[in-house]
């Protein structure tokens, strides 16, 4: 029997029931629709723990002052400002950076930066944000692109020319209708020069720059009483970052040396990433499984109707098999049939899952619709209908040809 | 060379602690060409004859030879090969699938055909012998808008479309009136004079009269053969 046969045949049947080949798909379905959408919300929220990671710079690397035994623990957040058990006295200096750069051997930029809050006011409006205090290697090492004009140079550090970039929620808060590049602004009640918009940048690990003003490093002493050569953090932007690691490696020890104890920490983002994504991806496969449970169930409703099928069509059997239909015919003839179900079901589910994520779960968490979790449920489709088919029509094929015909 | 033969064919089924003999040592040959009607009354174990000869079932003991095969021997693929091929059966209850039209009724075993004819040359020849039995117009009719006698012939049709030299049927004309069952008797006459082999069952002695030969069974054993 060709397999062009088949498959009418098993349309047919098929579609001669057409409620309970429905109401046997939506076990499919509804276990399809469970596991990717499962997956999804998995899938998502790695994903966007992982794009937090990524945008404040994938191979960087964030010295702070103080030990610290684990980096997981510790409040501040990644590289974020003070925090609790540093080590009394422990401070990263400028000197030290001149001292790390000189000895390093592996291609790196080191963006020192330091900040505080502030408040900023343009005309009658006001809004508080981050004042941060930081060297033109900034802008590369936490990937900030300029919008409009330009960074800060040089010069402006060399100098403490009152020049500012501004971030983009700054920008619009305070400028609404105008761009603020060579407006004045006032930070703690000084004026200012805006000489730059930085591109929105969304929320990253630490501070977003969207709501904050980036200065020239050395205006922070004077007037904001920000101490100029205690470094609260330093990223070290690794050139290839897959060096991360040794660079870690090579600047603990150096500095090691120097503070004759390890009295700073830092941390690397790749090690960092590498961990959420193993332990993201276990709970994924995790939640996938939870699905896997009601695809089981759906799994077995194929293999009951299957069975009733079987039976009801006993004749039917027993007259094919008069007429020459091989043991592997029936087979054949009812594997394309629960699998026909089955991956119906697979389709229905996967399409009902991509509705109910964009419009339902996206509502209330990050999804994501892998093209892995797809094909890995039109995949466990197949094999379900394939699976839980087996008996049935294995049972079916090894009827006695007369014992099918006498079947009343 | 007999086409058929049936060496000692027994058959019992056992239900619980009764047995049932229902044949009881059954032989016979059948040559080519031949027109036999089986006869005896109802539980004499006709059917039960005729699902042997048609590998549908396997007897209990014996010997049966099947043109050069021996057929206690083969395998299921084997005897699906058989059914497919060398007999064409035709039932009391004519056995159409119900989902299906006249046509792919007929189509049927060309699905299970191992040397398979092209698709059209297929559709050409059941459409041909569903006109040849006087169906033309009935076709795309699906067997609840027949009557019996056309279901039958229908029935006759999908047995001839494989051309098999043997052509069985179990009761074909049982449950049909009088005039159905002499338009059946008459296509299988003129299948036998087309060179088939045909043995059918039969209770009414005018239908088994028409046969060349008859062969008369009771309790399962053959009581008497006799040629017309
Ligand atoms: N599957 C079966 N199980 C048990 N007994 C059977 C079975 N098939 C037939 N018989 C018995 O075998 C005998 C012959 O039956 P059958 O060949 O159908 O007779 P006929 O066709 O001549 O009326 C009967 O007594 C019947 O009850
Ligand atoms: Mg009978």
């Amino acid at each position: 029997m060709d397999l062009r046969d088949s498959f009418r045949n098993a349309t047919r049947a098929i579609f001669a029931a057409k409620m309970r080949s429905f109401l046997t798909m939506l076990g499919i379905i509804i276990g399809i629709a469970a596991v990717v959408m499962l997956m999804a919300v998995g899938s998502g929220a790695k994903q966007s723990i992982l794009s937090r990671m990524q945008s404040s710079g994938s191979g960087n690397l964030y010295l702070t002052a103080g030990a610290r035994s684990n980096v997981l623990m510790g409040g501040g957040g990644l590289g974020g400002g003070n925090r609790e058990g540093a080590s009394a006295g422990a401070k990263i200096t400028a000197e030290d950076l001149t001292y790390i750069e000189a000895r390093v051997t592996y291609p790196i930029v080191v963006s020192p930066t330091n900040q505080t809050n502030i408040t900023i006011k343009n005309g009658d409006t006001t809004m508080s944000g981050t004042g941060i205090f930081a060297t033109p290697t900034y802008f590369e090492v936490e990937s900030v692109t300029i919008a409009d004009g330009r960074m800060i140079s040089d010069g402006d550090v060399d100098n403490r020319t009152r020049n500012v970039v501004i971030g983009n929620t700054v920008q619009t808060t305070l400028f609404p209708n105008e761009s603020a590049v060579g407006q004045p602004i006032r930070i703690n009640g000084t004026s200012y020069k805006v000489v730059g918009v930085a591109a929105a940048k969304g929320e990253s690990l630490g501070n977003s720059v969207d709501t904050a003003i980036v200065l020239p490093f050395s205006v922070g002493e004077k007037s904001f009483g920000v101490v100029h050569n205690v470094i609260q953090r330093t990223t070290i932007k690794c050139v290839d970052p897959t060096q991360s690691s040794a660079v870690t490696t090579e600047i603990t020890d150096i500095l090691t040396r120097k503070h004759k104890k390890v009295d700073f920490t830092i941390q690397d983002v790749a090690a960092l990433t590498d961990m959420v994504t193993s332990a993201m991806t276990i709970l994924t496969a995790l939640l996938a499984a939870i699905g896997g449970l009601s695809l089981l169930v759906g799994g077995i409703g194929i293999m009951n109707i299957m069975l009733v099928s079987v039976t009801e069509r006993t004749r039917e059997i027993g007259i094919r098999k008069a007429l020459g239909a091989r043991e592997r015919d029936i087979l054949v003839q009812f594997l394309i049939e629960s699998s026909l179900l089955s991956i119906a079901g697979g389709v229905l589910g996967i399409v009902v899952s991509v509705l109910g994520s964009d419009f339902i779960v996206s509502r209330f968490t990050t999804t994501e619709i892998t093209g892995s979790s797809i094909l890995l449920a039109v995949g466990f489709s197949i094999a379900v209908g394939v699976f839980f088919g087996v008996y049935p029509a294995r049972t079916a094929a090894r009827m006695k040809p007369v014992d099918a015909l006498r079947y009343e | 060379m007999n086409l058929i033969e049936f060496s000692d064919i027994r058959k019992v089924y056992t239900i619980g602690s009764i047995t049932i003999d229902a044949l009881a040592g059954v032989s016979f040959g059948i040559g080519e060409h031949e027109f036999v009607a089986i006869m005896g009354p109802s539980g004499s174990g006709k059917s039960t004859l005729m699902h042997i000869l048609g590998c549908l079932d396997t007897p209990t003991s014996g010997a049966y030879r099947l043109e050069d095969h021996d057929v206690s021997k083969l395998r299921s693929n084997d005897l699906a090969r058989i059914r497919n091929r060398d007999i064409g059966f035709v039932f009391q209850s004519y056995n159409l699938l119900s989902q299906l039209s006249a046509l792919e009724n007929v189509l049927l075993p060309c699905t299970y055909s191992t040397h398979a004819m092209s698709g059209r040359n297929e559709r050409a020849r059941a459409r041909e012998l569903l006109e040849r039995i006087g169906l033309k117009d009935r076709m795309s009719n699906r067997p609840v808008e027949m009557s019996g006698g056309e279901q039958q012939r229908v029935a006759i049709a999908r047995a001839l479309m494989m051309d098999p030299p043997v052509i069985l049927a179990d009761e074909p004309t049982g449950n049909l009136n009088s005039k159905g069952a002499r338009e059946i008797i008459d296509i299988m006459k003129e299948l036998h004079a087309g060179g088939k082999t045909i043995i059918y069952v039969t209770h009414d002695d005018t239908i088994g009269a028409q046969a060349e030969r008859v062969i008369r069974i009771q309790d399962g054993r053959v009581v008497a053969d006799d040629r017309n």
